[in-house]
């Protein structure tokens, strides 16, 4: 689409990432935590709203292991699920 | 003319010639309107150099050694001829103002890319007139959950690439203000690393501009050891704002789609937007 030649039109213009690229996950390390994902994806037909614990933990298990830049997870869109938990560990 | 070039333009630039000013052109005006009035039957010679004014027609006196036209004032009056060598001065003024305009003019237009674009970077605007996509906007958003938008998503492979890509969900279903992660997967079948760098598209053009990448692999040099497959993330977001804009009203089908090329060593690729 971008490469068609019409003067005039607007045409796409692609954006870099807000936070750069994802190193690669050579070794596989998080690919526990994307099969719990996906699989759970797959059971409640491909709706994000009910899998963000399992994305938060793909994203915490890079963030371990260097695949991906220590953000806070609310920077990350995840407050909510974050204060659940930080409750949930006070109760303990 | 050369004269006309190089020393009345460095005055003008230094503001140092003080019988050039913007009043000249009434005063050209001031001293032909009596010619103008019917009834004038003045000496022939102010009404030749009145024409001279009116014409562009070259005078034909033969060019001196120094370049410039031979130019004898007509009369032998004093009076007439100061006022014809005035109008002359006057003349001279007038062109060079409106040449220093032109090449102004010129110069503006060349000079406004670099300026733009040093504006663009200072301002952080970068040709998108959506306001910047700030971490803070990400943490204080707030999705909008009456509108269910479905993603589906597109893997292309350019044909010199041998990789097999290919996106692991079909489709996912987000709401503005939501972060959402998906992933594709790229398996590299051939016996020699391939080095592969990607590009993305969204369908329809004017949800692109809604649709932020926190973070993904494109514009980044990818590299695949041989018989490697990898999963490859994108984590993305739709702008709340979508949902209050009138023109995204029937839109429910956003596509992602990548496009991976193969990157030849030691090329390095523009970027887009202003780094």
């Amino acid at each position: 689409m971008s490469t068609a030649m019409n003067f005039g039109t607007k045409s796409f213009q692609p954006r870099p990432p807000d936070k750069g690229s994802f190193p690669l996950d050579h070794f596989g390390e998080c690919k526990s935590f994307k099969e719990k994902f996906m699989k759970c994806l797959r059971d409640n037909n491909f709706e994000n709203a009910l899998c963000r614990n399992e994305s938060k933990e793909y994203l915490e298990c890079r963030m371990e292991r260097q695949l991906m830049a220590q953000e806070p997870l609310e920077k990350l869109g995840f407050g909510d699920l974050v204060d659940g938990q930080s409750e949930a560990k006070s109760k303990f | 003319m050369g004269r006309l070039w190089c020393p009345e333009w460095r005055c003008l630039a230094f503001g140092g010639w003080r019988w050039s000013h913007p009043g000249s052109l009434t005063r050209v005006a001031e001293r032909t309107e009596p010619f103008l009035r019917p009834g004038w039957r003045g000496t022939r010679v102010a009404e030749r150099g009145l024409r001279r004014l009116g014409t562009w027609k070259r005078p034909s006196l033969a060019r001196g050694p120094s370049g410039e036209t031979q130019w004898r004032p007509k009369s032998t009056n004093p009076f007439t001829r100061a006022q014809e060598e005035d109008w002359r001065r006057r003349n001279k003024t007038v062109l060079t103002y409106v040449a220093a305009a032109a090449v102004g003019m010129l110069g503006a237009s060349y000079a406004a890319v670099p300026l733009y674009r040093l504006y663009c970077q200072t301002t952080g605007l970068g040709g998108s007139a959506v306001a910047g996509h700030g971490s803070d906007q990400i943490e204080n958003m707030v999705p909008v959950k009456d509108r269910i938008i479905k993603v589906t998503f597109n893997a292309d492979v350019h044909a010199s690439l041998q990789w097999n890509f290919r996106p692991q969900q079909t489709e996912i279903y987000v709401v503005p203000g939501e972060t959402a992660l998906a992933f594709y997967k790229a398996k590299n079948p051939t016996d020699k690393p391939i080095i592969g760098i990607s590009t993305y598209n969204v369908v329809p053009f004017e949800a692109g501009q809604y649709f932020n990448k926190i973070q993904c692999f494109c514009f980044e040099e990818q590299r695949l050891n041989p018989q490697e497959e990898v999963d490859m993330p994108v984590f993305f977001y739709i702008d709340p704002e979508f949902a209050e804009d009138p023109r995204m009203v029937n839109v429910d089908l956003i596509t992602l789609s990548y496009t991976f090329f193969e990157a030849k060593e030691g090329h390095k690729l523009p970027v887009p937007g202003y780094n």
